[in-house]
Protein backbone atom coordinates (compact mmCIF):
# COMPACT_ATOMS: atom_id res chain seq x y z
CA UNK A 1 0.00 0.00 0.00
CA UNK A 2 1.08 3.56 -0.63
CA UNK A 3 2.77 5.15 2.45
CA UNK A 4 0.66 7.64 4.41
CA UNK A 5 3.66 9.87 5.11
CA UNK A 6 7.04 10.56 3.60
CA UNK A 7 9.65 8.41 5.34
CA UNK A 8 12.19 11.21 5.68
CA UNK A 9 10.32 14.43 6.38
CA UNK A 10 6.97 13.14 7.65
CA UNK A 11 4.81 15.24 5.31
CA UNK A 12 1.41 13.71 4.59
CA UNK A 13 1.42 12.40 1.01
CA UNK A 14 -1.15 9.58 1.09
CA UNK A 15 -4.02 11.83 0.03
CA UNK A 16 -2.23 12.82 -3.19
CA UNK A 17 -1.65 9.30 -4.49
CA UNK A 18 -4.99 8.83 -6.29
CA UNK A 19 -4.57 12.20 -8.00
CA UNK A 20 -1.02 11.31 -9.00
CA UNK A 21 -2.19 8.04 -10.51
CA UNK A 22 -4.90 9.85 -12.45
CA UNK A 23 -2.43 12.36 -13.82
CA UNK A 24 -0.17 9.57 -15.03
CA UNK A 25 -3.10 7.91 -16.78
CA UNK A 26 -3.79 11.18 -18.58
CA UNK A 27 -0.35 10.80 -20.11
CA UNK A 28 1.60 13.25 -17.99
CA UNK A 29 5.18 12.51 -17.02
CA UNK A 30 5.90 11.89 -13.33
CA UNK A 31 7.77 15.22 -13.19
CA UNK A 32 4.78 17.17 -14.47
CA UNK A 33 2.41 15.32 -12.15
CA UNK A 34 4.55 15.93 -9.06
CA UNK A 35 5.07 19.59 -9.92
CA UNK A 36 1.32 20.09 -10.33
CA UNK A 37 0.65 18.42 -6.99
CA UNK A 38 3.13 20.80 -5.36
CA UNK A 39 5.59 18.25 -4.04
CA UNK A 40 8.86 20.14 -3.78
CA UNK A 41 11.30 18.10 -1.74
CA UNK A 42 13.09 15.16 -3.31
CA UNK A 43 12.40 12.96 -0.28
CA UNK A 44 8.64 13.17 -0.92
CA UNK A 45 9.08 12.91 -4.70
CA UNK A 46 10.95 9.62 -4.45
CA UNK A 47 8.07 8.17 -2.41
CA UNK A 48 5.88 8.47 -5.52
CA UNK A 49 8.53 7.56 -8.09
CA UNK A 50 9.74 4.38 -6.37
CA UNK A 51 6.41 3.02 -5.19
CA UNK A 52 5.38 -0.51 -6.18
CA UNK A 53 2.18 -2.12 -4.98
CA UNK A 54 2.98 -5.44 -3.31
CA UNK A 55 -0.61 -6.10 -2.24
CA UNK A 56 -1.50 -6.62 -5.91
CA UNK A 57 1.11 -9.37 -6.12
CA UNK A 58 -0.45 -11.03 -3.08
CA UNK A 59 -3.87 -10.83 -4.67
CA UNK A 60 -2.73 -13.11 -7.50
CA UNK A 61 -2.57 -15.97 -4.99
CA UNK A 62 -5.92 -15.10 -3.45
CA UNK A 63 -7.66 -18.23 -2.19
CA UNK A 64 -4.44 -20.23 -2.02
CA UNK A 65 -3.23 -18.45 1.12
CA UNK A 66 -6.37 -17.16 2.74
CA UNK B 1 11.84 39.66 19.93
CA UNK B 2 9.77 40.36 16.85
CA UNK B 3 8.04 38.14 14.34
CA UNK B 4 7.63 39.14 10.71
CA UNK B 5 5.57 36.85 8.53
CA UNK B 6 6.82 36.57 4.95
CA UNK B 7 4.71 33.86 3.36
CA UNK B 8 1.55 32.25 4.59
CA UNK B 9 -0.58 29.48 3.17
CA UNK B 10 -2.75 26.75 4.69
CA UNK B 11 0.09 24.41 5.46
CA UNK B 12 3.23 26.49 5.19
CA UNK B 13 4.41 29.60 7.01
CA UNK B 14 7.72 31.38 6.52
CA UNK B 15 8.66 34.03 9.04
CA UNK B 16 11.58 35.99 10.40
CA UNK B 17 12.29 36.00 14.10
CA UNK B 18 14.23 39.14 14.93
CA UNK B 19 16.44 40.10 17.88
CA UNK B 20 16.28 36.82 19.72
CA UNK B 21 19.11 34.80 21.24
CA UNK B 22 19.85 31.58 19.36
CA UNK B 23 18.88 29.48 22.39
CA UNK B 24 15.39 30.98 22.27
CA UNK B 25 15.08 30.38 18.52
CA UNK B 26 16.04 26.75 19.02
CA UNK B 27 13.72 26.22 21.98
CA UNK B 28 10.90 27.74 19.92
CA UNK B 29 11.59 25.25 17.14
CA UNK B 30 11.75 22.35 19.57
CA UNK B 31 8.56 23.44 21.32
CA UNK B 32 6.68 23.52 18.00
CA UNK B 33 7.97 20.08 17.08
CA UNK B 34 7.69 18.18 20.33
CA UNK B 35 5.59 20.00 22.92
CA UNK B 36 2.40 21.06 21.14
CA UNK B 37 -0.21 18.30 21.52
CA UNK B 38 -2.25 16.94 18.62
CA UNK B 39 -4.59 14.05 18.14
CA UNK B 40 -3.67 10.71 16.61
CA UNK B 41 -4.94 7.16 16.80
CA UNK B 42 -3.02 5.38 19.51
CA UNK B 43 -4.95 2.21 20.28
CA UNK B 44 -6.72 -0.10 17.83
CA UNK B 45 -8.97 -3.04 18.64
CA UNK B 46 -9.21 -5.64 15.89
CA UNK B 47 -12.42 -7.67 15.90
CA UNK B 48 -11.88 -9.13 12.46
CA UNK B 49 -9.06 -8.87 9.97
CA UNK B 50 -8.94 -11.24 7.01
CA UNK B 51 -7.02 -8.84 4.77
CA UNK B 52 -3.51 -9.36 3.39
CA UNK B 53 -1.88 -6.98 5.87
CA UNK B 54 -1.06 -7.73 9.50
CA UNK B 55 -2.96 -6.01 12.32
CA UNK B 56 0.15 -4.05 13.32
CA UNK B 57 0.69 -2.61 9.84
CA UNK B 58 -2.92 -1.43 9.61
CA UNK B 59 -2.75 0.05 13.12
CA UNK B 60 0.44 1.89 12.20
CA UNK B 61 -1.05 3.28 8.99
CA UNK B 62 -4.15 4.51 10.83
CA UNK B 63 -1.94 6.09 13.48
CA UNK B 64 -0.14 8.22 10.89
CA UNK B 65 -3.35 9.79 9.55
CA UNK B 66 -3.57 13.38 10.84
CA UNK B 67 -6.77 14.14 12.75
CA UNK B 68 -8.33 17.60 13.14
CA UNK B 69 -7.69 18.63 16.72
CA UNK B 70 -9.60 20.89 19.08
CA UNK B 71 -7.24 21.79 21.91
CA UNK B 72 -9.93 23.64 23.86
CA UNK B 73 -12.11 20.60 24.26
CA UNK B 74 -9.66 17.83 24.94
CA UNK B 75 -7.16 17.17 27.70
CA UNK B 76 -3.96 15.23 27.65
CA UNK B 77 -4.75 11.80 29.16
CA UNK B 78 -2.31 12.28 32.07
CA UNK B 79 -3.88 15.65 32.93
CA UNK B 80 -7.51 14.54 32.48
CA UNK B 81 -9.90 14.20 35.41
CA UNK B 82 -10.37 10.53 34.58
CA UNK B 83 -6.71 9.92 35.41
CA UNK B 84 -5.78 8.51 32.02
CA UNK B 85 -8.41 5.80 31.97
CA UNK B 86 -10.18 7.25 28.96
CA UNK B 87 -13.29 9.42 28.91
CA UNK B 88 -15.05 11.66 26.35
CA UNK B 89 -12.78 14.54 27.44
CA UNK B 90 -9.59 12.86 26.33
CA UNK B 91 -10.55 10.25 23.75
CA UNK B 92 -12.42 9.86 20.48
CA UNK B 93 -13.11 6.50 18.95
CA UNK B 94 -13.45 5.64 15.29
CA UNK B 95 -15.24 2.63 13.90
CA UNK B 96 -14.60 0.85 10.64
CA UNK B 97 -16.57 -2.11 9.34
CA UNK B 98 -15.96 -2.88 5.68
CA UNK B 99 -16.05 -5.82 3.34
CA UNK B 100 -14.14 -6.31 0.09
CA UNK B 101 -13.62 -5.85 -2.75
CA UNK B 102 -12.93 -2.21 -1.91
CA UNK B 103 -10.19 0.29 -1.23
CA UNK B 104 -10.63 1.62 2.30
CA UNK B 105 -9.94 5.33 2.67
CA UNK B 106 -9.40 7.43 5.79
CA UNK B 107 -12.80 9.03 5.11
CA UNK B 108 -14.47 5.66 5.80
CA UNK B 109 -13.57 5.91 9.49
CA UNK B 110 -16.78 6.72 11.36
CA UNK B 111 -16.09 9.08 14.23
CA UNK B 112 -17.99 9.25 17.52
CA UNK B 113 -17.62 13.00 17.41
CA UNK B 114 -18.65 14.69 14.16
CA UNK B 115 -16.11 17.52 14.61
CA UNK B 116 -13.11 15.29 15.15
CA UNK B 117 -12.28 13.59 11.89
CA UNK B 118 -9.30 12.89 9.61
CA UNK B 119 -7.92 15.97 7.86
CA UNK B 120 -7.89 14.20 4.50
CA UNK B 121 -10.63 11.83 3.42
CA UNK B 122 -8.75 10.17 0.59
CA UNK B 123 -5.71 8.54 2.20
CA UNK B 124 -5.78 4.86 1.23
CA UNK B 125 -5.56 2.65 4.33
CA UNK B 126 -5.86 -0.79 2.82
CA UNK B 127 -7.06 -2.57 -0.28
CA UNK B 128 -9.55 -5.38 0.39
CA UNK B 129 -10.22 -8.14 -2.11
CA UNK B 130 -13.18 -10.46 -2.60
CA UNK B 131 -14.38 -11.95 0.69
CA UNK B 132 -12.01 -10.04 2.93
CA UNK B 133 -13.36 -8.20 5.93
CA UNK B 134 -12.05 -5.60 8.32
CA UNK B 135 -13.78 -4.70 11.58
CA UNK B 136 -11.92 -2.41 13.91
CA UNK B 137 -12.26 0.25 16.55
CA UNK B 138 -9.53 2.90 16.71
CA UNK B 139 -9.09 5.17 19.70
CA UNK B 140 -7.51 8.59 19.19
CA UNK B 141 -6.09 10.70 21.98
CA UNK B 142 -3.92 13.76 22.48
CA UNK B 143 -0.19 13.30 22.64
CA UNK B 144 3.02 15.22 22.02
CA UNK B 145 5.77 14.78 19.45
CA UNK B 146 8.10 13.80 22.29
CA UNK B 147 6.22 10.54 22.59
CA UNK B 148 5.79 9.60 18.95
CA UNK B 149 6.36 11.42 15.65
CA UNK B 150 2.72 10.87 14.64
CA UNK B 151 1.68 13.44 17.28
CA UNK B 152 3.84 16.18 15.77
CA UNK B 153 1.72 19.11 14.54
CA UNK B 154 4.46 20.16 12.11
CA UNK B 155 6.39 18.14 9.56
CA UNK B 156 9.17 20.39 8.38
CA UNK B 157 10.25 22.98 10.94
CA UNK B 158 13.65 24.60 10.74
CA UNK B 159 15.43 27.92 10.99
CA UNK B 160 18.62 29.44 9.67
CA UNK B 161 20.56 32.50 10.66
CA UNK B 162 20.13 35.50 8.35
CA UNK B 163 23.71 36.73 8.00
CA UNK B 164 25.03 40.22 7.59
CA UNK B 165 27.38 40.51 4.62
CA UNK B 166 29.87 43.36 4.83
CA UNK B 167 32.01 44.46 1.87
CA UNK B 168 34.89 46.58 3.15
CA UNK B 169 36.54 49.57 1.46
CA UNK B 170 39.68 47.67 0.41
CA UNK B 171 37.62 45.61 -2.08
CA UNK B 172 39.33 45.60 -5.50
CA UNK B 173 36.11 44.72 -7.39
CA UNK B 174 37.62 41.57 -8.91
CA UNK B 175 34.17 39.93 -8.88
CA UNK B 176 35.49 36.56 -7.71
CA UNK B 177 33.03 36.42 -4.82
CA UNK B 178 30.13 36.90 -7.25
CA UNK B 179 31.38 33.97 -9.36
CA UNK B 180 31.75 31.52 -6.47
CA UNK B 181 28.47 32.43 -4.78
CA UNK B 182 26.35 29.32 -5.51
CA UNK B 183 23.14 30.90 -4.28
CA UNK B 184 23.59 34.16 -6.26
CA UNK B 185 23.39 36.33 -3.17
CA UNK B 186 26.11 38.73 -4.32
CA UNK B 187 25.80 40.95 -7.36
CA UNK B 188 28.21 43.22 -9.21
CA UNK B 189 26.51 46.48 -10.03
CA UNK B 190 27.96 49.87 -11.04
CA UNK B 191 31.48 48.59 -10.37
CA UNK B 192 30.52 47.72 -6.80
CA UNK B 193 29.83 44.44 -5.01
CA UNK B 194 26.29 44.52 -3.71
CA UNK B 195 24.27 42.15 -1.58
CA UNK B 196 21.07 40.93 -3.22
CA UNK B 197 18.81 38.48 -1.48
CA UNK B 198 20.36 37.87 1.96
CA UNK B 199 17.64 35.36 2.87
CA UNK B 200 19.07 32.92 0.32
CA UNK B 201 22.57 32.98 1.86
CA UNK B 202 23.49 29.67 3.48
CA UNK B 203 26.71 31.04 5.05
CA UNK B 204 28.91 28.68 3.05
CA UNK B 205 31.75 31.23 3.35
CA UNK B 206 32.97 30.57 -0.20
CA UNK B 207 33.10 34.32 -0.87
CA UNK B 208 35.28 34.85 2.23
CA UNK B 209 37.64 32.00 1.27
CA UNK B 210 38.04 33.23 -2.30
CA UNK B 211 38.59 36.91 -1.52
CA UNK B 212 42.30 37.70 -1.92
CA UNK B 213 42.02 41.11 -0.30
CA UNK B 214 40.08 39.81 2.75
CA UNK B 215 37.54 42.49 2.00
CA UNK B 216 34.35 40.52 2.61
CA UNK B 217 32.91 39.36 5.87
CA UNK B 218 29.85 37.23 6.67
CA UNK B 219 28.63 37.89 10.20
CA UNK B 220 26.11 36.04 12.34
CA UNK B 221 23.14 38.07 13.54
CA UNK B 222 20.26 37.50 15.92
CA UNK B 223 17.73 37.18 13.10
CA UNK B 224 16.43 33.83 11.95
CA UNK B 225 14.44 32.67 8.97
CA UNK B 226 11.93 30.01 10.04
CA UNK B 227 10.13 27.62 7.71
CA UNK B 228 7.24 25.73 9.26
CA UNK B 229 5.02 23.23 7.48
CA UNK B 230 2.00 21.74 9.21
CA UNK B 231 0.23 18.39 8.87
CA UNK B 232 -3.21 20.01 8.85
CA UNK B 233 -4.13 18.78 12.33
CA UNK B 234 -3.73 22.32 13.68
CA UNK B 235 -3.29 25.60 11.77
CA UNK B 236 0.40 26.53 11.73
CA UNK B 237 -0.26 29.86 13.46
CA UNK B 238 -2.02 28.08 16.33
CA UNK B 239 0.97 25.80 16.65
CA UNK B 240 3.27 28.84 16.92
CA UNK B 241 1.10 30.51 19.53
CA UNK B 242 0.68 27.33 21.56
CA UNK B 243 4.43 26.63 21.46
CA UNK B 244 5.19 30.08 22.84
CA UNK B 245 2.56 29.63 25.58
CA UNK B 246 4.12 26.33 26.59
CA UNK B 247 7.58 27.93 26.65
CA UNK B 248 6.30 30.75 28.84
CA UNK B 249 4.73 28.30 31.29
CA UNK B 250 7.94 26.31 31.42
CA UNK B 251 9.98 29.46 32.11
CA UNK B 252 7.55 30.42 34.89
CA UNK B 253 7.88 27.00 36.47
CA UNK B 254 11.67 27.28 36.31
CA UNK B 255 11.49 30.69 37.92
CA UNK B 256 9.44 29.32 40.80
CA UNK B 257 11.93 26.51 41.35
CA UNK B 258 14.78 29.00 41.47
CA UNK B 259 12.81 31.21 43.90
CA UNK B 260 12.48 28.37 46.38
CA UNK B 261 16.22 27.67 46.24
CA UNK B 262 17.39 31.20 47.09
Amino acid sequence: MFPVRCFSCGAVIGHLYEEYKKKLEEGKTPKEALDELGIERYCCRRMFLTYKSVIKEFARFHGAVG
Amino acid sequence: MKIEILEESDLKVKFILREAPIALANSFRRAMKSLVPTMAVDYVDFYMNTSFLYDEIIAHRIGLIPIKTDLERFNLPEKCSCGGEGCPNCQVSFRLNVEGPKVVYSGDLISDDPEIRPVYDNIPIIELYEGQQLMIEAVARLGTGKEHAKFQPVTVCFYKIIPEIVVKDNCDKCGKCVEVCVRNVLKKENDKIEVGNVLACSMCMECVKNCEENAIEVLETNDYLFTVEGTGALPVKTVMRKALEILRDKAKEMNEIIQTLI
